[in-house]
């Protein structure tokens, strides 16, 4: 679709995340999974091997590991903002599987739409923006033929 | 904003003002208490990007001149903000454009030259009958031929506003802002001078009344014909 069709956002971060203290804006994470089905064998390998690390690593996220019988298995990202952000893991491999939780990590909650500019300031001008007034002198006197 | 729109500003007098033109704006802008850097995203907008009217008297002027202050002006090429597209010229009133003042002989040699179309139509005239057929006409063709040959052109026409006297109608004299400086300075006629300035005039050398210069043997102020002492 075109840009115009599609939604958009301006660059913007979570309340000046990075300024001051970083705080991880995810706050959940599910792992949800079946105990027999092929497709989950990644999920479980990864289970086994890299959901601890991940979880002492990110003290800040809750993790979720949740067998169900389900056919595909799938990654629910909550974050702080609301968002919710699913992704389907069915026939990825463990390594595939932990460098997409990392990525989900790393987002914050904004929506993956198109920017609209690469750069925001919050402070646009530093000696004031130009106004018409800025280096010239204004006549209190009323300005006219009359005047003279 | 759309230009019939009401505008309603409160400022410190506690009075609401009804504002039609954005030049009544920005003056009550400068005229708050409250710093600029303390403005909303929309009132610093507002502020930027106000158009002024500017008044210039063309008494005793080259018309060229003050038609290439006319067409900077009107193009928004004084503002920093400036760019081709963004509509951001100012409005500029030229009054006295009857008594425009040409340099050499242009009154007699300058030629305007139209030609309809039509076969037989080819009209030339001098500046001298095109000034006395219409007096604003000579700054509005200068001006004409200096803004950009695109079709922003007639809209900056439009906020040119010419007058053959110092008679402005009332509501253009509310909208001005600044009169500027006209470009040529006016000489002074004899008559002007005041007769401490014509002694006190240096002379090389006074022409004698007999004939052969520097033959008199008493030197003379031609303008007073006092006698000079040395």
């Amino acid at each position: 679709m075109t840009a115009r069709g599609t939604p958009s956002r301006f660059l913007q971060s979570v309340l000046h995340n990075g300024v001051g203290r970083y705080v991880c804006q995810l706050k959940r994470i599910s792992l949800i999974f079946s105990k027999k089905g092929q497709g989950s064998l990644g999920v479980r390998d990864f289970i086994e091997e890299g959901v601890v690390d991940f979880a002492k690593n990110n003290s800040g996220t809750v993790v979720y590991i949740s067998p169900q019988s389900c056919r595909i298995p799938k990654i629910v990202a909550e974050y702080l903002n609301g968002n919710v952000k699913e992704e389907t893991v069915t026939n990825k491999t463990s390594q595939e599987i932990a460098e997409l939780i990392t990525k989900l990590s790393n987002q914050s909650g904004l929506d993956i739409i198109r920017i609209r500019k690469p750069f925001h300031t919050d402070s646009p001008s530093i000696q004031g923006q130009w106004h018409p007034f800025t280096n010239r002198p204004l006549s209190i006197d009323p300005v006219g033929p009359q005047a003279k | 904003m759309k230009y019939g729109t009401t505008f309603s500003f409160c400022w410190s007098g506690g009075s609401k003002l009804l504002l039609y033109h954005y030049s009544h704006v920005e003056v009550k802008f400068i005229k708050c208490f409250f710093k600029m850097s303390s403005f909303s995203r929309s009132a610093q907008q507002w502020a930027t990007f106000a158009r002024s009217w500017f008044l210039i008297d063309a008494r005793m002027q080259p018309p060229g001149k003050i038609a290439s202050m006319c067409s900077v002006r009107l193009q928004g090429k004084h503002k920093p903000i400036y760019h081709p597209l963004s509509d951001i010229g100012d409005h500029v009133v030229v009054m006295n454009t009857r008594h425009i003042a040409f340099s050499g002989n242009k009154w007699e040699q300058k030629v305007y030259s139209s030609h309809t179309g039509y076969p037989g139509s080819f009209k030339q005239l001098t500046a001298a009958q095109m000034h006395k057929k219409d007096p604003t006409a000579i700054i509005k063709l200068a001006v004409y031929g200096m803004l950009p040959k695109n079709l922003t052109r007639r809209t900056m026409m439009q906020r040119l506003h010419l007058f053959p006297d110092d008679v402005l109608p009332e509501d253009i004299l509310k909208n001005l802002t600044e009169e500027l400086p006209q470009p040529r300075e006016i000489p002074r006629k004899l008559s002007e001078y005041t007769q401490e300035e014509r002694n006190a005039f240096p002379m090389l050398w006074t022409p004698n009344v007999s004939g052969s210069p520097g033959s008199a043997s008493i030197r003379h102020n031609p303008l007073t014909k006092a006698p000079l002492s040395e």
